[in-house]
């Protein structure tokens, strides 16, 4: 799995979570709370993301991204760790 | 000094055989029943339990799916139906810190949440965030709320298969209180899981397999061969509203709820009292001010159940209501458990309205013949003056009487 596989997954999942993004076109700069996501959206996004990724994290080691760039290398550095 | 009534101002209601009140009414007419092996996810596990579902239930165009699709089918449903009675009764222009939402029925989810339980094998490493959201019934509450504007109450209740009616006398209490002008009352759709399914089944509430090759037969309140109950998804709406604040929007209502009784027999097993179902009916007379001569329709809770219908059917007799017309709503739409008794009022105003009486399914030889039956066709009668009672697990029993306005 590589970063750009990530930020499909990421799309995929926000897609599933937040209204309006059907058309829009992701980019790693793009922020989830600039997408519309609520606390309660950006954790269930995540979720989603590890469950797809087979990968499960404390919600402390969530924090700190700023963008879905930066979300999809925190998950990508876990999976490296993992493997 | 007798309180002023709350009146009807909408109605909403789903079910298998009908969604919303023009569909309902229709069906009711032609005595349509929807039974058959249960299909949704989750309800079956080498079993085949029959039943009625409701069709598949369409977004509604004003909410993004992704919303609609996060939501359990009891909030789905409860959506709906609130969404239609909140039109009748056009509430816009309602302040919305005047009106509540009661919300009758608890652990109404359990097929959803069997669901996500097996979805996880077990573990809850990968289980979503918003489950500690929708876990709980107060979710129609918050999904319900945030569609519509109601900012002055919203809550649960619970009382087994009265859960409807407790929410009705609850909405019915907020509105004379004042705490708010309009209070809906909601009968959630109790989403049944196999586990639900296996106990209703092992306690002998639900009908036996006696009827397992003609499903449209097996659900059979008040015939001889009754043997239970048959589960049929369902979900009502009604707006009660202040006769003040319904008359100053000049809304035609439905009716005025006069009175209710609500009485417990201190019991915790499923079996019913005659004692607290007479109660509860005397009680819900007396408060309307109301002889029994002058009822002309009671729309029983009449679920199949041997023991249920006698007793029930006794409570009527012993409240000097024998001869009075019957028929029995759920031999139509499967016994919707929290949801029966705000959808079988809605039968009941719609009834009212049109001026005749449904019939009652498989009503081939009643048990008892001195009550005026509407069995095969329906029967033009016109109501004045109405009662519904429901009756839950654990000895709580309920009457509400309800009058035509004319």
């Amino acid at each position: 799995m590589n970063r750009s596989e990530i930020l499909d997954l990421i799309a995929l999942h926000a897609r599933e979570v937040l209204a309006g993004l059907d058309d829009h076109q992701f980019s790693p700069s793009d922020r989830l709370v600039e997408l519309g996501a609520n606390s309660v959206d950006r954790a269930e996004i995540a979720m989603l993301v590890q469950e797809s990724l087979g990968l499960s994290m404390a919600r402390v080691e969530l924090f700190g991204p700023n963008d879905i760039g930066e979300l999809a290398d925190l998950f990508l550095a876990k999976l490296h760790a993992a493997a | 000094m007798r309180l002023r009534s709350p009146v009807v101002t909408g109605v909403g209601v789903l079910s298998a055989i009908g969604q919303g009140k023009d569909a309902f009414t229709a069906a009711l007419r032609t005595g349509a029943s929807a039974f058959g092996v249960l299909q949704r996810p989750g309800r079956q596990r080498e079993s085949a339990y029959l039943g009625a579902e409701i069709g598949d239930l369409p977004c509604p165009p004003d909410l993004p799916r992704q919303r609609w699709r996060a939501a359990s089918l009891s909030a789905q449903a409860a959506l709906v139906a609130l969404g239609e009675a909140w039109t009748e009764a056009g509430l816009n222009e309602v302040d919305p810190c005047r009106i509540g939402l009661v919300v009758g029925g608890s652990n109404v989810q359990q097929r959803d949440l069997a669901r996500v339980r097996e979805a996880h094998g077990g573990s809850g490493t990968f289980v979503r965030p918003t489950y500690a959201l929708s876990f709980m019934d107060s979710d129609l509450c918050g999904f319900c709320t945030a569609q519509f504007a109601i900012r002055g109450l919203a809550y649960t209740v619970g009382g087994a298969s009265a859960s409807g009616q407790v929410a009705l006398v609850q909405a019915a209490q907020a509105v004379l209180t004042r705490q708010v002008d309009v209070c809906i009352a909601l009968g959630a759709l109790m989403d049944l899981s196999h586990f639900e399914l296996r106990g209703f089944s092992a306690i002998g509430a639900m009908g036996s397999d006696r009827f397992a090759d003609e499903p449209s037969r097996a659900c059979r309140p008040f015939d001889q061969e009754h043997d239970g109950f048959i589960y049929g998804e369902s979900c009502g709406a009604v707006v009660l509203e202040s006769e003040d604040s319904s008359a100053r929007r000049g809304r035609t209502p439905y009716a005025a709820l006069r009175g209710w009784g609500m009485a417990v027999d201190g019991n915790r097993n499923p079996d019913p009292s005659l004692e607290g179902e007479a109660r509860a009916i005397r009680d819900a007379l007396e408060s309307a001010g109301w002889q029994p001569s002058q009822v002309d329709y009671v729309n029983p809770h009449g679920t199949g159940s041997v023991v249920g219908d006698e007793t029930e059917l006794m409570a009527l007799h012993a409240c000097g209501l024998s001869g009075v017309r019957l028929n029995a709503t759920k031999s139509l739409t499967g016994h919707g458990l929290t949801a029966a008794g705000v959808v079988e009022t809605v039968a009941t105003l719609l009834q009212m309205r049109v001026g005749w009486l449904h019939p009652t399914r498989n009503l081939e030889r009643p048990i008892d013949s001195r009550f005026d039956w509407v069995a095969k066709e329906p029967v033009a009668h016109q109501v004045d003056r109405a009662m519904t009672l429901s009756m839950g697990f654990g000895g709580i029993n309920t009457a509400l009487s309800w009058e035509r306005i004319r």
